[in-house]
């Protein structure tokens, strides 16, 4: 079969790389079309199930709306609502804590458990796929799940520490219960980019450490973690993204409560934007000011990603190929 | 060359005959027109689907599908789908959640769709409850007549106790010499160590059996005490439950649980509906306030000897709640002859009668109620306590308001806080009212 070598070489290589360039403006423009059209399946899928929906709930945050009558124009009206709303606010506190609570924790078991995983200890491989059962598996499944384990009379826990404990109903021990359920599932799928990421780490580096004198820890901090830093920031953004987007676990577990009776509002010890937004959205069917919290969530993942983004850019990060 | 053309020709013929026969699917799906019907029950779903099975019987040219929604869902769903536009034909609504449909027009109206008369053959509390605007908006379907006590026989002889005397039990927030329930309710709540609740050295942190189920149960209990206590839970479609009678009934509840632990804890009750239903059935609890909708649930899952007896009196008396539930037409069907039948049937003495053939719920057509007794009859079950606790018409009307579902998100979580203890029940009582009236008040 003459020329096939020569269609499956990749063109670029033995092309100059600022070829493109010197293209005369027609071949461009024809370079241009053939890539949209190669582009027009996925660029269509982006529109129609990312784009528009965006575009839908933006157009839903300018109105009021209740699932039954039509849709009424209310300016900013839903915007001053949702921003002066105690709630609301409390959803963004409650978020931010979890943030918090739950993105350490995590990236540290994972750190540490790849560290294991990585040392090609018996079995290693079998405890990766343990790992990341709970990441594949349906979060609202384990919720119900977890909510058994965690029930106050009759739950798996409590029968085994022979006490009965409110794990999620008492106010102090609601918010915690959920966060260590987060974490339980989330850890395996940070593991398995932590454990890709180490098994990156070219051995001759770690060699060449060892020789210089390194002990475990010092590899750890000095070596794998600063190689680590492109995994890290997979990570945290991933993460970040995902714990702000937290619902499943919580509808199962909470549904947002238990909840302070104060003088501003009833507000939710475990109350997070997701939940807030999808109380709004279907159990009061204030269908705008749940289009206003998305829209605001849109934006903090945004900001947020673009803050991850811009700190650890300014941040060397070291070519291993 | 002749290959080609012969493969043509192949896939002609080929496309002619697919062609065909969607044209011949689509003949005979004209011929017959699907009906969807939804409802939340299970245990009504399956005599629904007996009653169907004679209705396609009668009429070839109509299929109804049954879909079940669990109640969790149901109203969150019915929303979205009357929003969407893929709601079905014919649903079950209650009173609560139907004012909503009718202002917003996407309810039939009974009496147009067949016959102003209709309606006499139907349990008129029913007919009243779903009557808005001087218009009936659906079939009744079946009658939850009143609240009763389900007791624990094998129970209530260990502790010594006659079932009779449980109907003449009372409870008397004021004057607890007046209360012979509380101490009832006592002697039948036992730990683990065979200890009852009337001992000193009673362990309320390893209670083996419960007296009574009293808890956030807003039909079974909260409305009954709270009626009973001559208190209000609603004016019109507003919320008034922070009247003193009101508060004063939900503080004994509230002390009944947590102070005297006669009943399981809201960490177990407040989110599971059912945690007392099975702690009936599992012989865990001797005295079990509920209606006739768990009539089923408790014969087919208890195996000790079980009777029911009459709701404890008030201060004034036994006020219960009483409630219906109708099928309405969806408004925006495609099918309305077909639905229109539909509706007949459900409306037929023919067609009802199978809710109560197997006693899963007493029909709403009044001629058809008598299978619903001969039923219980045979299993030797006496249902008169949920029908003689409403036969005098004192009763607490059931939640409603075309906005009840907004005011329900309000109140819900504080009323929760309230059985949990962690606030007190007037102050809470005061702002979950004035929370709830804002939302119904205000519109989204």
């Amino acid at each position: 079969m003459p020329g096939v070598s020569d269609t499956v070489k990749p063109a670029v290589s033995r092309q100059p790389r600022m070829r493109p360039s010197r293209v005369p403006g027609r071949r461009r423009r024809r370079d241009t079309t053939t890539a949209y059209t190669l582009l027009a399946p996925s660029l269509f899928g982006f529109a129609a199930f990312l784009l528009f929906p965006i575009l839908v709930v933006v157009w839903l945050s300018f109105h009021h709306w209740d699932l039954l009558s039509t849709p009424t124009w209310a300016g900013a009206d839903n915007y001053g609502t949702v921003l002066g709303d105690a709630a609301f606010l409390n959803s963004l506190a409650v978020t931010a804590v979890f943030v918090c609570l739950v993105i350490p924790v995590q990236t540290a078991f994972g750190l540490v458990a790849a560290s294991f995983l990585t040392r090609g200890l018996p079995c290693s491989a079998v405890f990766r796929v343990i790992y990341v059962l709970p990441w594949i598996s349906a979060p609202l499944a384990l919720g119900i799940v977890w909510k058994w384990i965690l029930a106050p009379t009759n739950g798996l826990l409590n029968t085994l520490i022979g006490e009965r404990v409110e794990w999620l109903t008492s106010p102090a021990l609601a918010l915690p219960s959920v966060a260590a359920v987060v974490v339980w599932t989330n850890v395996g799928y940070v593991t398995l980019f932590f454990v890709a990421g180490m098994l990156g780490i070219p051995q001759h580096i770690i060699d060449a450490a060892r020789i210089d004198g390194a002990g475990p820890i010092a590899l750890f901090w000095r070596i794998k973690l600063p190689l680590l830093r492109p995994t890290m920031f997979f990570v945290l953004v991933t993460s970040v993204i995902s714990v702000f987007q937290l619902f499943d676990q919580i509808y199962a577990l909470t549904k947002g409560g238990p909840h302070a009776v104060t003088d501003s509002g009833t507000l939710g010890y475990t109350d997070v934007v997701a939940m807030r937004l999808y109380t709004e959205a279907f159990s009061t069917f204030n269908v705008g000011k749940a289009g206003v919290i998305a829209v605001i969530l849109l934006g903090l993942l945004v900001l947020i990603t673009l803050a991850q983004q811009l700190y650890f850019r300014k941040r060397t990060t070291y070519d291993l190929s | 060359m002749a290959k080609r053309i012969l493969k043509s020709a192949a896939i002609a013929a080929a496309s002619a005959l697919m062609l065909s026969a969607c044209a011949a699917s689509d003949t005979t799906e004209a011929s017959t027109t699907t009906v969807s019907f939804r409802l939340w029950d299970e245990t009504v779903a399956q005599a629904y689907e007996a009653s169907f099975d004679e209705f396609e019987k009668q009429n070839p040219n109509i299929t109804v599908n049954i879909n079940v929604v669990p109640w969790g869902d149901y109203w969150t769903k019915l929303r979205t789908d009357v929003a969407g536009g893929t709601m079905d034909d014919v649903f079950w609504i209650n009173n609560s959640y139907y004012g909503a449909y009718v202002d917003s027009g996407n309810l039939m109206d009974v009496g147009a769709v067949m016959g102003a008369s209709a309606a006499e053959a139907w349990e008129p509390s029913v007919v009243d409850q779903f009557t808005r605007n001087d218009t009936l908006w659906g079939v009744p379907q079946l009658y939850d007549a009143g609240i009763a006590v389900y007791y624990n026989a094998d129970l209530l002889e260990k502790a010594g106790v006659d079932p009779e005397a449980l109907d003449d039990l009372t409870w008397d927030p004021e004057e607890p010499k007046n209360d012979t329930y509380l101490a009832m309710a006592k002697k039948l709540t036992i730990d683990a160590n065979g200890k009852t609740a009337e001992t000193e050295a009673f362990d309320e942190k390893n209670i083996a059996q419960y007296g009574t189920n009293l808890a956030y149960d807003l039909q079974a209990v909260l409305l009954p005490f709270i009626g009973s206590n001559g208190g209000h839970f609603q004016d019109g479609d507003e919320f008034a439950f922070a009247d003193d009678k009101s508060a004063q009934a939900i503080d004994y509840l509230v002390k009944a649980i947590n102070k005297q632990h006669v009943a399981p804890s809201a960490a177990d009750t407040n989110d599971d509906g059912d945690f007392s239903l099975n702690t009936f059935t599992q012989g865990k609890m001797a005295l079990f306030q509920s209606g006739l909708y768990n009539l089923k649930n408790v014969s087919q899952n208890a195996d000790f000897g079980w009777g029911v007896a009459m709701l404890p009196a008030g201060p004034e008396g036994r006020v219960s709640v009483t409630n219906g539930i109708v099928a309405a037409g969806n408004a925006a069907s495609e099918n309305k002859d077909a639905v229109k039948k539909v509706l007949g049937w459900l409306g037929s003495e023919e067609g009802n009668a199978y809710l109560g053939v197997d006693g899963a719920a007493v029909p709403g057509v009044v001629a058809a109620q008598d299978t619903y007794f001969d039923f219980w009859k045979k299993k030797d079950v006496d249902v008169s306590p949920f029908f003689d606790v409403v036969s005098d018409g004192k009763t607490i009307p059931a939640p409603t308001g075309p906005n009840y579902s907004k005011g329900f998100e309000q109140y819900d979580p504080i009323f929760k806080e309230i059985f949990a203890g962690t606030v007190k029940p007037l102050d809470g009582l005061e702002q979950a009212q004035a929370a709830a009236n804002g939302a119904i008040g205000a519109d989204g």
